[in-house]
C-alpha cells in the first residue's frame, strides 16, 4: 500500500513579462512621485504612469536590469510628460502653490508634509529641463554622468542646467517662504 | 552623491530632504495600475501573434505595383519613340488606393502600435482572407484599441473626441469585456467636459450597474 505524498509543484519560470510588471510595481512609488516633481497634475498621473510603463516594457527585452532602472525610468517619464505638455499645447510654469494642492490636505499637517509641498511649489517656478536635471541629481541622487545619459544632453549642459536650476530653486524657496510668512 | 551642501541653506537641506521621502502609492492606484498594465502585455502579446504585418506588407504592394507599372510605362515609351508596337505584356494591376493609417504624433509613436480593425478592403482577389470569423481575442483586441484611443484623447483633454469613441465602442460592443472600463471613461470624459448633469447621472448609472467596480472610489472622489 503506497501512501499518498503532497508534491508541490515547481514555480513557473518567470517571463520577461512577468519581471517587467514586478520591476514596474516596485517602482510604481517612484513613477508617480516623478511624474509630480516633474509637475503632473494628480488626475493625469495614472494615465502618464501606463504610458511609462507601455515604454518600459517595449524596451525591457534590451534594458540592462544590472544598472539601476530609476534613472531610465526618470528619462522615460521626462520624455512622456514633455510630449504630454506639448500635445496639450500649454504649459503652466509659475502656477500658484495651490494649483497642485494634492499633498496640502488638512490631514497632513506634518512638518515633512509642509515641506514637501513647498519644495513641489518651488520646483514648479524651474523650466522642465532645469527641473530635471535638479530633482534627478539633488533628489534623486544620481551622479551627473547618468543624469546627462538619462536626458541625452553633455556633461557640461547637466552641470550648467542643475547650478541655474539651484540658484532659481533656492530664490523660489525664499520668494514662497516670504509669502507664506506674510499669509 | 552630495559631498557638499550645494545650496547653503540648511533650510534647503531641510526641504530637499522632505522631497526625497517616496509615499506609497495607495493601494487603490496600485491595483488599478497593475491591472491596466496586464490589460497592456495581452494586448500587445495578442499583437505579436498576429502573423503578417498588414501595414509593411500593404506598402510592398504598392511599391511593386508602382515599380512594374513604370518599367512597363517606359518599354511602352521606348516602343513608341521606335515606331513599333509594344509587346504584349501582363495587365499591371492598377494602384489600390488604400486606407492610410492614422496621423500619429510624437508622443503616440511611444505608444504601441495597438491593432486596428481591418480595413474594407476594395482588392477583390482573396475574399476568403476576410470570411473567416473574428475571434474573441481580435474582437478584444479591437475593444481595447478603441477605447486606447479614448484614452489617448482624454489625455490631450479632447473629451468630445473621447465621448465619440466611447459611443462607436458602445455601438460595437454593447456587452464587451471592457465595457465596465468605458463607462468609467465617459464619466471621466463628461466631467472633463463640464457636463456636470449628464456626469451624475451616468456615475449612478454605474454604481448601479457595477457596485463592486474597483474604479468606484476614484469616480466619487474627483469633483461633480
Amino acid at each position: 500500500m503506497g501512501y499518498l505524498r503532497l508534491v508541490h509543484s515547481t514555480p513557473p519560470a518567470p517571463t520577461p513579462e512577468s519581471v517587467c510588471l514586478a520591476a514596474f510595481d516596485g517602482e510604481l512609488g517612484y513613477i508617480f512621485a516623478t511624474l509630480k516633481r516633474l509637475g503632473a497634475a494628480p488626475y493625469e498621473a495614472e494615465d502618464l504612469a501606463q504610458e511609462v510603463f507601455v515604454v518600459l516594457y517595449r524596451n525591457w527585452r534590451t534594458l540592462d536590469t544590472d544598472r539601476p532602472l530609476r534613472p531610465y525610468l526618470f528619462g522615460v517619464a521626462f520624455r512622456i510628460l514633455c510630449a504630454h505638455r506639448r500635445r496639450r499645447a500649454r504649459e503652466i510654469l509659475c502656477a500658484d502653490v495651490e494649483s497642485d494642492n494634492g499633498a496640502l490636505s488638512p490631514e497632513g499637517s506634518l512638518q515633512n508634509k509642509q515641506s514637501a509641498a513647498l519644495l513641489m511649489a518651488a520646483l514648479e517656478h524651474l523650466p522642465m529641463s532645469r527641473r530635471a536635471v535638479v530633482i534627478m541629481h539633488d533628489l534623486d541622487e544620481v551622479p551627473i554622468a547618468d543624469v546627462a545619459r538619462s536626458l541625452s544632453i553633455t556633461r557640461f549642459g547637466a552641470y550648467a542646467r542643475l547650478r541655474k536650476g539651484r540658484r532659481e530653486l533656492a530664490s523660489a524657496v525664499r520668494r514662497l517662504s516670504r509669502g507664506e510668512a506674510r499669509t | 552623491m552630495k559631498c557638499c551642501n550645494p545650496y547653503a541653506d540648511p533650510k534647503l537641506d531641510v526641504l530637499l530632504e522632505a522631497g526625497r521621502v517616496i509615499e506609497r502609492v495607495p493601494e487603490v492606484v496600485r491595483t488599478r495600475s497593475l491591472s491596466r498594465a496586464r490589460v497592456t502585455l495581452a494586448a500587445m502579446a495578442a499583437i505579436s501573434h498576429e502573423p503578417i504585418p498588414a501595414v509593411r506588407r500593404r506598402g510592398l504592394t504598392v511599391a511593386l505595383a508602382a515599380s512594374l507599372a513604370l518599367v512597363v510605362g517606359a518599354a511602352a515609351a521606348t516602343a513608341a519613340l521606335r515606331g513599333q508596337a509594344p509587346p504584349p505584356s501582363q495587365p499591371v494591376p492598377p494602384a489600390i488606393p488604400h486606407p492610410e493609417r492614422p496621423m500619429h504624433n510624437a508622443t503616440l509613436d511611444v505608444l504601441p502600435s495597438l491593432p486596428t480593425v481591418a480595413p474594407q478592403s476594395t482588392f477583390t482577389e482573396k475574399p476568403q482572407r476576410w470570411a473567416r470569423p473574428i475571434t474573441a481575442q481580435e474582437s478584444y483586441a479591437a475593444e481595447l484599441d478603441l477605447l486606447t484611443r479614448a484614452q489617448v484623447a482624454y489625455a490631450a483633454r479632447e473629451f468630445s473626441e473621447v465621448l465619440a469613441r466611447v459611443a462607436e465602442h458602445g455601438r460595437k460592443f454593447p456587452n464587451g469585456r471592457l465595457t465596465e472600463e468605458r463607462e468609467a471613461l465617459r464619466i471621466r470624459a463628461l466631467e472633463g467636459a463640464g457636463r456636470a448633469e449628464e456626469a451624475r447621472r451616468a456615475a449612478a448609472a454605474f454604481e448601479s450597474r457595477f457596485p463592486r467596480s474597483i474604479m468606484l472610489p476614484r469616480l466619487s472622489e474627483e469633483p461633480r
